[in-house]
């Protein structure tokens, strides 16, 4: 997986990545020098590509302006500089409040892990596995005789299921509205009250969602509502939080 | 026109080599952490450049890619404090910035008009960002970078120059030009390595 993540490092440098090797990415960056170190250098090649030019005039007075009242960030803590710290967002007003997944973690851990037969989880999943760059993974899952499956409940009315296996999750949600005009139903792995994107869900076959989450076992998975093409961090209440 | 031999000696190199000596931005954008926002017109005016042309490159737009600059130019501000003048030129820093937030508008765009026009995309010519052969051409033209892209294979350029101007992730990439997915992440890395090599970019 370290290999892996070093093999991704020029894709990262060009932000050619999804959001779970970016993931992939950063945690090889927080504990390799060296790794840093080529991320550095791969991000001066791509810097190479830009071509400078002057933006519209009346840019300058309005970015002045604006930063009367904008106050300036700290430093970042060692670990995030250590990943590059650059691209990290700047907060923002809806910014949501960790304390409010402290509590979902809290909620979603009282949800009863049952455990069932592998082959009803099979019939279960098997015929609405799709998509095929995740196909190979999904199908051991499936064949895994120490997978597990947990339930928990959609707000609104309808019921997810986790398959856990491994490392990896197998999300299924029933009864998942449709995201809306602007809108996009997006996975989090939280882990330490820290969210983390696991990426956007992909739309309901036959009124079931379903995602691949890597990585996410031993954690909550939730899903929220966010603007089209997802959010650095949650911007709204989950509707579904399941302890896997 | 006469040149001044008393007058102020002007830049007017718009390639700035790959691997600049500390120069008078990041000195600047060292300077303005901590400092009152009037003293950002120095960082302004040498960073701006950079954001404005990376967005533009990615986005092509240049209302798009003026509201990118604006909202990058901001984080600058806020977050010069992060700016680690051992780790990154200040134009690599803004450019890794701009770049960053040009790429998620490039996404978000596509994930609307996925949604929104899977049935259309054929009868409207297909998504807005395909990476044209003479298009790139012209973008590249007073890239640092132009010249060290012979020194790769037609396979590496194109896969690299796809990611790069198309704003796609490899995966994707992999897919629209049929090739295998490791294929295009070995691509995209020898790619980079060659540029990295051509450029001299050596850190630490």
């Amino acid at each position: 997986m370290t290999r892996d993540a070093w093999d991704l490092l020029p894709a990262y440098a060009l932000d050619a990545v999804d959001d779970l090797e970016r993931r992939a990415v950063e945690r090889l960056l927080a504990s390799d020098a060296d790794a840093r170190r080529a991320l550095d250098e791969y991000r001066d090649v791509v810097a190479a590509f830009a071509v400078e030019a002057d933006p519209p005039a009346q840019m300058r007075d309005a970015v002045l302006a604006r930063l009367a009242g904008t106050p300036q960030l700290a430093p970042p803590p060692q670990a995030a500089r250590q990943t590059g710290g650059a691209p990290a967002p700047a907060p923002s007003a809806d910014r949501p409040r960790r304390r409010r997944w402290g509590l979902v973690a809290a909620a979603a851990a009282a949800v009863v892990a049952v455990a069932v037969p592998t082959t009803i989880a099979v019939q279960e999943h098997r015929e609405a596995v799709r998509w095929e760059a995740q196909a190979d993974r999904v199908a051991q899952m499936l064949a895994d005789p120490e997978a597990r499956l947990v339930t928990a409940p959609v707000e609104g009315g309808g019921e997810a299921t986790a398959l856990v296996s491994g490392d990896d999750v197998l999300v299924s949600a029933e009864g998942m509205p449709d995201a809306g005009e602007g809108h996009d139903w997006q996975l989090w792995v939280v882990a330490d009250d820290a969210p983390v994107s696991a990426g956007l869900m992909p739309a309901a076959t036959g009124g079931v969602s379903r995602a691949l989450v890597e990585g996410g076992a031993g954690h909550v998975v939730a899903v929220t509502l966010e603007p089209a093409g997802g959010s650095d961090q949650p911007t709204t209440d989950p509707v579904l939080a399941i302890e896997s | 026109m006469a040149i001044d031999p008393a007058g102020p000696i002007r830049q007017t190199d718009r390639v700035p080599p790959a691997m600049p000596t500390p120069g008078s931005a990041d000195s600047a954008l060292v300077a303005c952490v901590g400092a009152d926002p009037s003293v950002f017109g120095p960082v302004y005016d040498a960073l701006a450049p950079v954001a404005y042309g990376t967005s533009l490159g990615v986005l092509r737009d240049p209302d798009h890619a003026a509201e990118v600059t604006q909202e990058v130019m901001v984080e600058v501000w806020q977050t010069a404090a992060r700016f680690d003048p051992a780790r990154a030129s200040a134009r690599t820093w803004v450019a890794t910035l701009a770049r960053r937030r040009a790429v998620d508008r490039v996404r978000a765009e596509q994930s609307r008009r996925d949604r929104d026009q899977r049935d259309l995309d054929a009868s409207t010519g297909g998504p807005a960002h395909d990476v044209v052969a003479e298009d790139v051409e012209r973008r590249l033209e007073g890239a640092a970078v132009r010249r060290c892209l012979d020194s790769l294979t037609t396979t590496q350029r194109e896969a690299v120059v796809e990611a790069y101007y198309g704003g796609r992730t490899y995966r994707e990439v992999a897919e629209r030009l049929g090739a295998a997915l490791p294929t295009v992440k070995s691509r995209i890395r020898d790619g980079l390595g060659r540029l990295r090599d051509c450029l001299g970019v050596a850190r630490g």
